[in-house]
């Protein structure tokens, strides 16, 4: 969140990354399970900046392509980023940096990519109230960003859907995996028996819906109503417009600082434009978790 | 059973604060529901989407000796591009 609303979105960052670097972007959870050619040398840039894979390993690594590195930390600041950059670009050498020929590994179709007849919805969240004001900019940025992930829909769950079918599926997914707070940070996602009521009906195109959440301590929960609009033409998905809106309590270990108490949440679904590399990325419930998430 | 003095009012409380809730959580109309739609929707033309980011080291990496130019590899907690 923060980088995004920082580095990613200064022009001069945006400008240097696209044109004069290889931008990549990875989740360490998921890159530090890979056993393979793509595992192993993750792990060895990691290990030139002082970081393995059974740590924290978050932060901007500039190297080259034989995997040297020529930078390394880990800021959401732009000038600090900025700072990085220039650096590698000083360091990086033509002549000696570059391989003469690719060493022709293919990377595996990666495991965290959509699979083949994937529908992919984009999902946001905002926290609607509820904070008290903050006084210093990084604070700010998160309480007014946007959460982001994407809802996975299967190939037979979008074929139901344009028989006017609401999967059992697709309702728990969207319950379990994206009723969530995660405009702060990773949230924990929901177990079934955090399910206290799951109400949701496709009727000519209408989805309605109530849901109440709880964990056993009773410490985070949300209660919502959704409404919105499906529509399937030719077997193909073209409106997926969902809300759900509803009152939310509570934090997780990586989403601290929540506002006290109560306060509203909302959370839209939306047809990906798939234009963009992030279309593509996992659904956070879907990390080390893809076969439970798609279920 | 008779009801005490002080219970009758903790039962009218607990009913009103129930009522309450139900209330927070009224069913959206189709106007909220656009409204919300709307104001959810990441604003247009964000630079950090217009990035050509890849995905996977290798095929960075393939990339990046064919251009000859140095990776840039953002590695967040939740994936860079969009679970957080």
């Amino acid at each position: 969140v923060l980088d995004r609303a920082s580095s990613l979105a200064d022009s001069e960052i945006v400008k240097l990354l696209s044109t004069r670097f290889v931008p990549l972007a990875i989740d360490q959870h998921v890159h530090r399970q890979l056993k393979d050619a793509e595992g192993e040398q993750f792990a060895a840039v990691l290990k030139q900046a002082g970081r393995g894979l059974d740590g924290m390993s978050q932060g901007q690594y500039l190297f080259t392509p034989k995997g040297k590195l020529l930078s390394f930390s880990n800021t959401p600041d732009a000038a600090h980023v900025k700072r990085l950059i220039d650096t590698a670009l000083k360091k990086f050498d033509l002549t000696a940096d570059v391989p003469e020929s690719s060493p022709g590994q293919k990377p595996a179709p990666p495991p965290f990519e959509p699979p083949p007849g994937t529908t992919v919805v984009d999902v946001t969240t905002k926290v609607l109230g509820g904070y008290e004001k903050a006084t210093i900019k990084p604070t700010q940025a998160a309480q007014e960003a946007l959460g982001r992930d994407h809802l996975w829909l299967r190939k037979d769950e979008v074929e139901a859907l344009a028989r006017g079918l609401l999967p059992e599926s697709v309702k728990t997914r969207i319950v379990r995996y994206h009723l969530i707070d995660n405009t702060r940070g990773e949230p924990p996602m929901w177990s079934p028996d955090d399910v206290k009521k799951l109400e949701m009906t496709l009727k000519d195109g209408r989805l309605t819906g109530s849901v109440e959440l709880t964990t056993k301590s009773g410490k985070r929960g949300y209660r919502a109503k959704l409404f919105g609009n499906v529509k399937v033409e030719d077997g193909k998905l073209t409106r997926f417009d969902v809300v759900a809106k509803g009152e939310f309590w509570g934090e997780g270990t990586f989403t601290r600082s929540a506002p006290p108490g109560e306060f509203p949440l909302a959370i839209a679904f939306t047809l990906t434009a798939g234009t963009s590399a992030a279309d593509r990325a996992l659904p956070g419930g879907a990390r080390a978790n893809l076969k439970g998430y798609l279920r | 059973m008779r009801l005490s003095k002080l219970m009758v009012p903790c039962l009218v409380m607990g009913l009103v604060s129930m009522r309450a809730a139900e209330d927070r959580t009224a069913a959206l109309s189709e106007a909220e529901f656009e409204k919300l739609h709307r104001e959810l929707q990441p604003p247009s033309g964000e630079l950090w989407r217009t990035i050509p980011w890849k995905t996977t080291l290798l095929d960075a990496r393939n990339q990046a000796i064919q251009d000859k130019k140095p990776i840039f590899m953002l590695v967040r907690s939740g994936h860079p591009l969009g679970c957080v």
